[in-house]
């Protein structure tokens, strides 16, 4: 038998209850053994005070609205401490993250929720903003999945107002350039301008023409271009 | 009432008359600047033109030199052209920044036949034969033709707003090749047995395979687009017509 089993066995041998044998071995142990032998002392002279003051103290009449009080205390002076004495000047930021956060489950699951709509919104929006863009390299063809035509509609008037700004940039300096210069630039304008309008009209018959779609995107992005490198002039 | 000079009179007039055109015409030759530079190089050079209007014609020949034959039709144009490590730098655009009425600048060059070429211009002609080096890059920013014979390069991209674009040359393996008006037609005239992939997109709905037709190849959007392989696919066709055709020829 090891210390851990004989002082299982001390507060039987201190009430008296051992047998005879299991006495014998804790008496024998607790002579050699000096740890066991202090915690039969602690333990006795526990035993000993509760022997000498019993029925001094009167039982509690309800012990559960003892422990409800005691707990309500508890919880009233965690919320009334601050967690961290917040300097006057401390900004709206320092005071957020200085916030106690309890939530609910359904109001977690909730949160959660939220986050994940805001997310995949902004990577839709994100990713059809990355392909409407283009590059001047090679165009994706077959890659670019159709939308409705709300989507369309908005791209194009966002697109529109990037045209808008490099073109007042355009007008800012046209009255510089040569007359034929003007002439030229106006007349290829028009025909991206034509491009343009028959991708729209192809795609108000059919919002879901792949083709229609691409040469917009395409000729729109010529425009832009083709107004930056003039606005330059 | 008629009034007549009398001989010796008319005879001086006449000699009058022929010396202001003589001057008249030699004034106006006087007032083009044509420029003339010659550049050492080695075969793989490249070279880079921003011209704002006129014309630009590159040809090849047997020399590792670059010359530069530029006529502008105002005289106090700038014209510096920049020598880098892989070739020559002439920036029509960027030398002559807010100056007014440069007007046409007609560049004509001579590379080494390995030589990548990218050219740019506003408006006028870009001519490009017989390169067979890794790039041949030709846009026309708003009106003007594109002709490129005798190229073998593994990149080429030709654009324009209005005006023709015409490609006589091969398609390398792996290589890529973009042709894109606004306008005009591009015609691709190519040897029977090239192979690559094909987007084909023409609004007008005026695409001419000819032989290169194979039953293979997929019509999309009414016959605005067509798709597929020729031959063994390996390199990698798009050309874009918003309005006109676009016309295959075998060679």
């Amino acid at each position: 038998m090891n210390c851990e089993k004989y002082q299982d066995l001390l507060s039987d041998f201190i009430d008296g209850s051992l047998a005879p044998e299991d006495r014998n071995s804790v008496e024998t142990h607790l002579n050699v053994c000096i740890v066991c032998s202090e915690a039969r002392n602690d333990l006795g002279a526990i035993v000993g005070f509760c022997l000498e003051h019993r029925g001094e103290y009167d039982a509690v009449p309800n012990e559960r609205a003892l422990w409800l009080r005691i707990n309500n205390m508890i919880e009233v002076d965690s919320a009334s401490a601050p967690r961290t004495a917040l300097p006057a000047n401390a900004g709206s930021w320092v005071r957020l993250m200085n916030r106690s956060w309890q939530l609910s489950f359904p109001q977690l699951a909730a949160a959660v929720t939220v986050i994940i709509i805001v997310v995949s919104l902004f990577t839709i929006v994100g990713l059809r903003g990355f392909s409407f863009r283009g590059g001047s390299g090679v165009q994706s063809t077959n890659s670019v999945p159709p939308v409705g035509a709300v989507a369309v509609k908005e791209r194009f008037r966002q697109q529109q107002q990037v045209i808008a700004y490099w073109n007042e940039r355009v007008e800012l300096n046209k009255a510089r350039w040569n007359p034929q210069m003007r002439e030229t630039f106006d007349k290829n304008v028009g025909v991206i301008d034509a491009a343009v309008n028959d991708s729209m009209r192809q795609l108000s018959q059919n919002p879901h023409d792949e083709v229609s779609e691409e040469i917009l995107n395409a000729a729109l992005n010529d425009k832009v271009e083709l107004l930056k490198e003039f606005a330059a002039l | 009432m008629n009034f007549y000079l009398p001989t010796r009179n008319r005879v001086s007039s006449a000699a009058l008359t022929a010396l202001f055109l003589v001057f008249a015409i030699a004034g106006s030759a006087f007032a083009q600047q044509r420029v003339s530079r010659q550049y050492p190089a080695g075969k793989n050079v490249r070279i880079e033109l921003k011209n704002l209007s006129g014309t630009i014609t590159v040809e090849t020949w047997q020399r590792d030199e670059i010359r530069i034959t530029a006529s502008m039709e105002a005289p106090a144009v700038h014209f510096n052209p920049r020598q880098t490590e892989t070739g020559l730098v002439i920036d029509i655009v960027g030398d002559n920044r807010d100056r007014r009425d440069v007007g046409d600048a007609n560049f004509k060059i001579q590379v080494p036949a390995r030589s990548s070429v990218d050219l740019e211009t506003r408006s006028g002609q870009i001519s490009v034969s017989n390169i067979q080096g890794d790039l041949v890059r030709a846009h026309v920013w708003t009106s003007g033709d594109i002709t490129l014979s005798g190229v073998n390069a593994a990149r080429v991209f030709a654009q324009n707003t209005t005006g023709n674009i015409f490609f006589d040359g091969e398609f390398a393996s792996g290589g890529t090749y973009e042709f894109k008006s606004g306008q005009g037609v591009i015609t691709l005239r190519l040897p029977v047995n090239c192979g690559f992939r094909l987007v084909a997109t023409s609004s007008a709905k005026k695409i001419s395979m000819g032989d290169f037709w194979n039953p293979a190849m997929k019509l999309i959007g009414e016959g605005r687009r067509i798709t597929g392989d020729v031959g063994d696919g390996r390199s990698s066709v798009t050309v874009t017509n918003y309005q006109g055709p676009i016309i295959f020829l075998r060679r």
